[in-house]
This record gives structure tokens, C-alpha cells and sequence, in this order.
């Protein structure tokens, strides 16, 4: 018997049991219980009329390094992740957005090097880009970049380096994250990335100035 | 492990300088337990490495946290929404000087010192499942609210040392000390607000969390506090309390009433089933408002979400909601029909076109709102109405319809209080006769109003709608109620009765609808309580922690229902369980004398059409 | 058995004729749920207010329980009673035995029209400015690629329609795009019937994955010519100054 059947028999047993209680029973307190019973019994049935359907979760994600074999896998990653465990998407949209409380993030793989986004995920203070601006009103719920690599978000190097991979992906940017890269950082955990000097001019140094 | 609990004593430290002195004290208190739930969360955050969930075989983890959660929120709202009512009877009683509004509200708050002990009963359970089955969520809040959980345990202290106070000096502080009693009940409904929203934080987190930056402990549990559906849940949750604080004071009336034996019993339990019910109406009605605030705010977070919840996978909860709603909106209003045909004597005949008025227009709004979107059809049907959208009736299925006839049943469950207000009663005032008039007209343009904003907003972009039409929707009702209640009291002022209100011969059906609306108001926050979890699907803190478990998919509705259902009965149990134990004493102190006849007005109807089977006559 | 009985009959039998037999002379015929559910409304209407004070009560219900009961009655009445005690069991196992009787139509179905879409496609905003060069591609596209299914006059009812169940999208109708922002449609455009969840129903879709033909810059236009087209504005959440 299906899950609906027996729940509809059960059901309808209830509504049974609430009649004859209020039938033949005369204490009141009982009679009021049948009623109470009968309502829901009611409430089940009607909510069981309906066609039944579950909504299954979609398959969870792994970061499993052993099936990475080309750049466009580290990037199929990095979306995932950018859109889950990396929370990037809670504030940031691709493309022009109307709800998105922080900075577009459409083309950024394309204007920025890699080292660059990764110290701006691991280090957000350091280097504000001073050309940025909030247009019109202030958004309701404004949020300050976090520590990616840090507690809540936590995120692994290789983690990183992906999501990397899928922003260059993403901005039509020649993917140049090695999947090298990221084996070697597995077993090097403490590799130092060097930060490129920054010569574009979207990239002026003015340490310590809050975006708002 | 040291070192982590003495940076937490740092932090807190911190955190005292901003606070009150009063809090100050409760803090040191909490402190002294710091390096105990310090450990605690240390452990629980080594244990997250290894287990994530944990399960219970058979009814299972989610099952098993699902019926506590709710069991624990199901009594919390009463154990919130009792003092409400109780202060704001005592509140009457004081300006009124009429002693039974006094001694309802002593009597609700008995109830409430057992109430109040099962809820944290409860809550007890709640946390050590919730510890014990998913520890890596644990782990992750408590890391996110620990600060909160201080301010929590510090208001349960200060909560229930009110509550002692205000119960047991009930007797003790009458008179000249009324005033300081009453401050004290304002404390206990001031300390119990902050009860309800400071755990709303952490499950209005879960659903919309916000990135939170850098700060101390307190700063971070602040920043995460403060999320977008945080205080919609809280006034929606505040108000809802209320809802079921007067109706479940009513079913209370209600069984009581069908129970007992002297006249004075029926008389007592009448006017307690009317006040209960009156309560219960005024707080539903500016529900449907802050739920549409809710939903709104769900919108602007995530779109996603508020897909899934009104348009999407969980659209069918509110198709159930509209039809438990219309039954509370139906249960009310028959009872306030019933109090004017059975209360006022010899009133039938006048009333009745006017309820059949009124009962046509809720019916027809009721269609309109129980219309769902997508309609269940077979494969044939589908063909011919062009998919699962009806051509014509499909209109009925959108917003702009559901808050035009929403907004219409709050007109007129409002002008049915209204009448059973002025029922029996004759104006003497000059002005009488041009202030009904004026009432009427502007009741009929209100009316016509809301209609033709409903209609207009099909026409009109989406945004114009919701930002003015629908608030205008809603100010016109809010107008309607906020005019005439004054203007009917002043009126009513001078009227001179020409029927005098009888209690107690209010027929059996009468407390079975009070049942009935109690049931209904604890099925919709059943109902709307999976609707608000289930919105996250498969997350446990949306966007930002999936739920891996075997559980993370959706139960289909009749399975959610079914759950519904039980909760519900059970909740009932035990609320029928408290109140039967508060109440013992009271039987050893009043043994009602023996051999007076049950005369409860019966008919020949039998017990299903709520009449009830007279001793003659069995049904066989 | 007469007054508010039969009066109540009378207007339960009007609704259900009005329902089922004069509403789809004008408009499409409605589901058998929804007639249910407003003559559910109805039959609780006439029971509220038959039930609503005593005398209307003894009206209504009296003549059902005396007859019901079988006190005193003689004759044709008690055959009557008889009959009736006898049918209705009848009638439930009647049901019963229909509701689960194999049949060869498929089971009634609850499919959602507009779930959900996945937060990848949540609150994307359309690149292309709405110029009239952009709206004349977007429409040219439009009749090339959609118009067969959707037709030219984005009303659903192209040439190859009617081979369709679900029908194509009928978007001059104020519940379809009207109600959906641009980056609804071009998240069903893009991903087509097979990137519905599941309350979407994917198998029943046939619209296509168009990402497969057709790059983004076309669905963009696409979405701006279908607009235009329709007479119809998208769905926005803050206003347009």
C-alpha cells in the first residue's frame, strides 16, 4: 500500500472514530475530543486529495580533486560554490541586478588578475578600489566583505582557486588556473601567493577607505 | 580551551559597559556559568568534525524535532499570548472596576505558572535533540548567536521571577498597590516579547542569513541578529500570540461551558467564551497585514524563496491556509450571529437579512481566495482549459484578487462586532441617525474602494501594486476600523437598552465553534510554521549550509499535513491537561450541588449538527 | 420536507448547473476540484445559516431527524427511510469502488506553472538597453525561433500548438510574463522544459534548451521582443524613475 493510501485509511479511521464517539458518548469532554479529532482528520483528508509530489534536494556538490581534469571543470566547481558554501551569491550578482546589495560581479575575471581576486577574498581590506561607488539609494541590508578563507565561510585554497577559475570563466577570460596549481597547493598547504604590483588604473591603492 | 573561554570572558566584559545596570547583574550571573557552556561548545564543535547528524531509528531525526519544535513553539505562543490577554483584562478590570474582568485574568494566569513550565519543558527537550541529532548546525549558530543565548537565559530569569511575582501578589497587591501590579504584569509581557524575538533571530537567520564582517562576539551576533525577516517574524509571531491567546481562552469557555451544571457556571463561561472570542477577532484582524509585510520582505531577500512559497513547490500551504483562515473568519462570525440570536432575545427576525448579507459577501470572497493559482486537473481538463491555468478564473489565483477579498472579510467580520455591538440597543443621541448614515456611506465607498483597487491593480505593473494599492487597501480598512469603533462608543454611550443581554443560553454548537476556532488558529501556525521552514528546502541556513542529512528533501503535503494534524491534537492534549490540573483545586474548593439538572438548551438535533441528545431522546 | 431544505437543495443543484453547464458556454469548462470546492462553500453557507438560531435550526435539521429516526411513521415514509438507509452505504461503496477502479486516464495532476527558478537566475537584469533596433531583432528572432510554437501573434496558438499538452504559453494573457521578471524568462528559455524542478513537471515540457541554439545576446532580445509584442511590461521590484 502506498504512503497516501495508508495515510488516508488512517485518515478516515480518525473522521470513524470522532462519529461514533460523538454518536453514542454523552461525557462531553470525549465529545469535544471526537470533534477535535474529526476537524483534523478533515484537514488530512483534504490536504491528501491533492496530487502528492516531494521535493527531492539536487545531488550535493563534493570538491573532489581527482575528477578535475581541465580548467573547465575547476570553474563548473567554482560555481557551485560561488552560488552555495561560498555565499558569494547572497550579496553579489552577475550582471546588473535589482536586489543585489554589493558589486556587480560581471566581467570582474577579465579586469582583474587572479592574484588580485584572491587577495581581495582573503584580504578584503587591503586594497579598496577607490573608483567604487553606490548609485541611488543605500541598500537596506549592506554588507561588508568578508574573510573568505575564514570562519563562517571557510573556504580552501582550492575552493578559492576555483571560484577563481569560474569568474574567468564566467567574464569570457581564458581560464588561468592550472589544475596544477591546485594539486600543488593541496600538498604545499602554506605556498605564499604573490601579490602582482598592481598597475591597472582600475587598481588605485588607498588602503583603509570604506566603501560607504 | 582556557585561553578561548577567557577571551569569551573578555568579550563579554566588553559587551557589559553598554549595557544597563540591571542587566549588568543578570550578565554576572550568566558569567559564572560561562566556563561550563564554553567547554560545551567546544566539544560540540570537535564532535561536528566526525558527526554531523545523528539519527533516531524509526520515526526518525527530522520527524522527532519536527513534533517537539512545534509542541515547544505551540505552547510558547500560549505561554506569550496569556499574559496579553490576562494584563489587558486586569488592564479593564482596573478602569472599569468590574471585578470578574479581574478575576478572568487571575484565572488565566494560574494556568499560566503550569503552561509555563511545560514550555520550557520543552524547549529543554528541543535543545538536547537538536545537540544531539544535528550538531554541525548547532556548532555553526552557537558559534553565530553565543552573546544571544546569554541575553536569552538572562531574560528566562528575569521572566520567570516576574511571573512569580505577578501571580503570587495577585491577592497581596490589590488596592492601592494595583498600579505597581499592573507595572509588574508590563514587565512580564515586556520580558516575554524579548523571549520570542531574540530565538527569532536565530530561526529568521536560518532563513535569510546576511554576511556577517568582522567584530567582537557581540558585535557579530548583533550583525547577524538583525536579518531582513527578523522583525516582520516578530510582529507577525507577536500578533499571532494574541490570536491564540484569546481563542484558546475561548475553546477553554467553550468546554467549559458544555460542561457544566449551574446556571452561574454557564453564565461565567458564556461571557468568558465572548471576551476570549472578542480577543481573538481584534488580533486577527490586523494579522493578514504584517503577513503580507512578511512575504514582502521574503520577496526582496530572495525570490527564489518567496517562488517557492507562494507561486512554487509549497504554493498548496497556502491554498490550505486560505481555507483554515476562512474557516476561522466563518467560526467567528457565526458565533457573534449566534451571540446576537440567542443573547438578545426576540432578535432574530431583524438580523437576519443582514447576516445572510454578510454571510453571501464571505463566502464569495472565500471563493475567491481558496482559487488556487495552478488547479489540480486531469489530464482532459487541463486540455481544455489550456494548461492548469483556468482562462477565467485564473485571475482569481493572483495576489491582487487574495488581498482584495482578504481586506473585504476584515470589513466585514468587523461590521458583524459591530452589530453585535448595537444589537439590542436603541440610540438616543440627535446625531444618531446622521452618524449611522454617514457610517453606512462610508462603509459602501469603502467597500467599493478596495474592489476597485483590486481590480485596477491587474492593470498595473506589479510594483505600483504592491507599493501603493495594496497599502491603500489596507490603510482604507484600517480607517474604517479606526473610525468607527469610537464614533459606535459614543454612540452606544447614550443609547438606552432596550434588550438586556442574556448569558449562558447560548446553544450547544455555540461552544463547539469556539473548539473549532481554536483548533483552526493552532493548525494555521502548524501549517504556516512548515511553510516558513520548509521555504529553505534542502538548507539548514539558506545559501549557506545544505542539509546532507537523509532528510533534506520535502515531504509531499498530505505527509506535512498529517504531522500537522498530529501536533495539533496533541498540543490540545496537553493544553487540556494543564488546564484540568490548575483547575483541580478549584473543584475540592466548590463541589456544585447535587441533582441540579443539566439545562443546556437542546433540540432535536442531534449531537453531529452540535445540538446535543436530550436524555428522552436517544439516537439509535 | 419542505423550507429551508429544499430551498437549500435548490440552490446547491442551481450552483452545480451554473458551474458545471452554463459557465463553460462562455469561458473554458472548470475542473471537477474546483466545483467541489464552491459547492463545498455553498452547502457550509446554507448549514451556517440554517443552523443560526433555534427556530431556523428545528426548520432545517427537524424534518432530516424525524425522518431520519422513523419515529411514527407509517407507509410510504417508512419505505422511504428504509430506502434511504439502504442506499447510502450503497452509495459510499459505489464511490469507493470508482475512486479505486483501474482506469486507462492518467491520474489528476498538480503541475506548477511558474516554480521556482534556480538562484543562479535569480534577479539577473537585462544587459541590452531597450532600444527599437534591440525590440526589432528581439521580434525577428521571436519569428524565427518561437513563433511556430508560441505564434505570431504571442497568443500560443502557432501552427504546430495544437500538438501540444500543456499547450505553449499564451503571453498576451496578463498571468504569464506579466507576472515574471525578465530573468524568469530567460532562465526558461535558456534551460527549456528539461530544467524545470521537479513540481514543474519537466517531462510534460516541450519547450526546448535553447542555450544549446542560440547565444545569450539573442534570448536577451528575444525577451525584450516578446514584451513589446504582448503589450506587456515585466514584473519589477523597484521603481522605474
Amino acid at each position: 500500500m502506498s504512503e497516501v493510501a495508508l495515510l488516508q485509511i488512517i485518515g478516515m479511521c480518525v473522521i470513524g472514530v470522532g462519529i461514533i464517539i460523538l454518536l453514542f458518548i454523552k461525557g462531553m469532554f470525549l465529545r469535544v475530543l471526537g470533534f477535535v479529532a474529526m476537524v483534523l482528520g478533515v484537514f488530512s483528508l483534504i490536504a491528501l486529495s491533492v496530487p502528492q509530489m516531494a521535493s527531492l534536494p539536487p545531488a550535493v556538490e563534493t570538491f573532489d580533486i581527482a575528477s578535475v581534469k581541465s580548467p573547465d571543470d575547476l570553474a563548473s566547481i567554482g560555481q557551485k560554490i560561488f552560488f552555495s558554501k561560498g555565499q558569494c551569491a547572497l550579496c553579489h550578482s552577475i550582471g546588473p541586478s535589482e536586489s543585489a546589495r554589493c558589486p556587480d560581479l560581471s566581467g570582474i575575471g577579465a579586469k582583474l588578475s587572479p592574484e588580485f581576486i584572491y587577495e581581495s577574498l582573503t584580504q578584503p581590506q587591503a586594497y579598496i578600489y577607490l573608483d567604487f561607488r553606490h548609485d541611488g539609494i543605500p541598500k537596506e541590508y549592506p554588507a561588508q566583505m568578508p574573510h573568505i578563507d575564514q570562519d563562517p565561510i571557510g573556504l580552501s585554497k582550492q575552493e578559492i582557486y576555483s571560484v577563481i577559475a569560474f569568474l574567468q570563466k564566467m567574464s569570457g577570460e581564458p581560464i588561468s588556473i592550472k589544475v596544477e596549481d591546485i594539486m600543488e597547493s593541496v600538498e604545499e598547504p602554506d605556498v605564499s601567493l604573490k601579490v602582482a604590483s598592481v598597475t591597472s588604473p582600475l587598481n588605485s591603492q588607498t588602503p583603509n577607505m570604506a566603501d560607504r | 580551551m582556557t585561553s578561548a573561554g577567557q577571551l569569551r570572558h573578555a568579550t563579554i566584559v566588553q559587551g557589559m559597559n553598554r549595557m544597563p545596570g540591571l542587566l549588568k547583574l543578570g550578565s554576572f550571573l550568566a558569567l559564572l556559568f560561562l566556563p561550563a557552556l564554553a567547554m560545551a561548545a567546544g566539544g560540540a564543535e570537535i564532535q561536528a568534525m566526525s558527526v554531523e547528524y545523528r539519527d533516531v531509528p524509526g520515526i526518525g531525526s527530522r520527524n522527532l524535532v519536527w513534533v517537539v519544535a512545534q509542541q515547544h513553539l505551540l505552547l510558547a505562543g500560549f505561554v506569550l499570548g496569556v499574559p496579553i490577554f490576562a494584563w489587558i483584562c486586569e488592564l479593564v478590570g482596573w478602569k472599569t472596576k468590574e471585578q470578574r474582568y479581574d478575576k478572568l485574568a487571575k484565572e488565566f494566569t494560574k494556568l499560566l505558572t503550569s503552561a509555563y513550565a511545560t514550555t520550557a519543558l520543552f524547549g529543554g527537550i528541543l535543545l538536547f535533540l537538536l545537540i544531539g541529532l544535528y550538531p554541525k548546525l548547532m556548532a555553526y549558530l552557537t558559534d553565530m548567536f553565543f552573546p544571544s543565548f546569554l541575553v536569552y537565559c538572562l531574560l528566562f530569569l528575569l521572566e520567570t521571577a516576574t511571573l512569580y511575582m505577578y501571580w503570587y501578589g495577585w491577592d497581596y497587591m490589590q488596592g492601592n498597590k494595583k498600579t505597581f501590579h499592573l507595572f509588574l504584569g508590563f514587565l512580564l509581557n515586556l520580558f516575554a516579547l524579548g523571549i520570542m524575538i531574540v530565538p527569532n533571530s536565530w530561526a529568521t537567520f536560518q532563513a535569510s542569513p546576511v554576511v556577517v564582517g568582522e567584530g567582537d562576539a557581540w558585535a557579530r551576533a548583533w550583525m547577524a541578529m538583525k536579518n531582513p525577516t527578523w522583525w516582520p517574524v516578530n510582529i507577525h509571531r507577536l500578533i499571532a500570540n494574541v490570536v491564540l491567546g484569546g481563542f484558546i481562552v475561548g475553546a477553554y469557555a467553550g468546554v467549559r461551558y458544555l460542561l457544566a451544571v449551574s446556571r452561574e457556571e454557564r453564565e461565567h463561561y458564556d461571557w468568558m467564551g465572548y471576551v476570549g472570542n472578542f480577543i481573538g477577532v481584534f488580533g486577527m484582524l490586523p494579522l493578514p497585514f504584517a503577513g503580507y509585510w512578511l512575504m514582502r520582505e521574503v520577496y526582496q531577500y530572495n525570490q527564489q524563496m518567496g517562488i517557492t512559497l507562494m507561486g512554487g513547490f509549497l504554493a498548496w500551504l497556502f491554498i490550505l491556509q486560505a481555507m483554515l483562515i476562512g474557516v476561522l473568519f466563518l467560526g467567528a462570525n457565526y458565533y457573534f450571529w449566534l451571540g446576537i440570536t440567542h443573547r438578545i432575545p426576540g432578535s432574530e427576525g431583524q438580523y437576519k437579512k443582514p447576516v445572510m448579507g454578510m454571510l453571501i459577501v464571505l463566502l464569495l470572497c472565500l471563493g475567491v481566495w481558496m482559487t488556487p493559482h495552478s488547479l489540480v486537473a486531469s489530464l482532459a481538463e487541463a486540455q481544455k482549459m489550456g494548461g492548469t491555468h483556468h482562462p477565467l478564473l485564473g485571475v482569481f489565483g493572483v495576489m491582487s484578487a487574495k488581498m482584495t477579498v482578504s481586506n473585504i472579510m476584515i470589513l466585514v467580520t468587523f461590521m458583524s462586532f459591530i452589530m453585535y455591538w448595537r444589537a439590542g440597543k436603541q440610540e438616543t443621541a440627535g446625531w444618531a441617525k446622521a452618524a449611522k448614515a454617514i457610517m453606512g456611506a462610508l462603509l459602501v465607498i469603502a467597500g467599493i474602494a478596495v474592489v476597485v483597487l483590486g481590480v485596477w491593480g491587474y492593470f498595473v505593473p506589479a510594483i505600483i501594486r504592491i507599493n501603493y494599492f495594496s497599502v491603500a487597501q489596507v490603510l482604507i480598512v484600517l480607517f474604517i476600523m479606526v473610525t468607527f469603533t469610537p464614533l459606535t462608543a459614543l454612540l452606544m454611550k447614550s443609547a438606552k437598552t432596550t434588550t438586556e443581554m442574556v448569558w449562558g443560553k447560548m446553544p450547544i454548537r455555540a461552544g463547539y465553534s469556539l473548539v473549532l476556532n481554536a483548533v483552526m488558529v493552532i493548525l494555521l501556525m502548524s501549517l504556516m510554521g512548515y511553510a516558513r521552514s520548509s521555504s529553505r528546502v534542502h538548507w539548514h541556513i539558506y545559501g549557506v549550509m545544505r542539509d546532507t542529512s537523509e532528510y533534506a528533501y520535502s515531504p509531499a503535503l498530505g505527509y506535512a499535513a498529517a504531522f500537522m494534524s498530529l501536533n495539533t491534537f496533541v498540543f490540545c492534549l496537553i493544553v487540556a491537561f494543564i488546564f484540568w490540573v490548575a483547575t483541580l483545586g478549584d473543584k475540592a474548593k466548590a463541589q456544585p450541588p447535587k441533582g441540579s439538572p443539566v439545562d443546556i438548551p437542546s433540540h432535536t438535533a442531534p449531537a453531529m449538527a452540535g445540538g446535543a441528545p436530550s436524555s428522552g431522546e436517544k439516537l439509535e | 420536507m419542505k423550507g429551508p431544505i429544499i430551498s437549500g437543495a435548490i440552490i446547491l443543484a442551481g450552483m452545480f448547473i451554473f458551474l458545471k453547464f452554463l459557465l463553460p458556454l462562455v469561458t473554458a469548462p472548470l475542473p471537477a476540484s474546483l466545483i467541489y470546492l464552491y459547492l463545498a462553500l455553498v452547502l457550509s453557507g446554507i448549514l451556517i445559516y440554517g443552523t443560526m438560531s433555534a427556530s431556523s435550526l428545528e426548520a432545517m435539521m427537524g424534518p432530516v431527524f424525524r425522518f431520519l429516526s422513523g419515529k411514527g411513521q407509517t407507509g410510504a415514509s417508512q419505505m422511504a427511510r428504509l430506502a434511504v438507509l439502504v442506499m447510502f452505504p450503497l452509495l459510499v461503496g459505489w464511490q469507493t469502488y470508482s475512486r479505486l477502479v483501474p482506469s486507462d486516464l492518467p491520474p489528476a495532476e498538480n503541475r506548477t506553472i511558474h516554480p521556482a527558478p534556480p538562484g543562479e537566475f535569480v534577479g539577473l537584469a537585462n544587459p541590452y538597453p531597450k532600444t527599437p533596433e534591440n525590440i526589432m531583432m528581439g521580434k525577428g528572432l521571436y519569428a524565427a525561433y518561437c513563433s511556430p510554437c508560441h505564434g505570431a501573434n504571442y497568443d500560443g496558438k502557432g501552427p504546430a500548438a495544437p500538438g501540444f499538452n500543456p499547450p505553449p504559453a499564451n503571453f498576451s494573457d496578463p498571468g504569464t510574463i506579466a507576472q515574471l521578471q525578465e530573468a524568469y524568462l530567460f532562465w526558461r528559455i535558456k534551460k527549456g522544459g528539461v530544467g524545470l524542478p521537479v513540481e514543474g513537471m519537466p517531462w510534460k515540457s516541450a519547450m526546448p534548451r535553447w542555450e544549446e541554439e542560440l547565444p545569450e545576446e539573442f534570448i536577451w532580445k528575444i525577451i525584450m521582443g516578446e514584451y513589446d509584442g504582448a503589450h506587456q511590461t515585466p514584473r519589477t521590484w523597484e521603481e522605474e524613475e
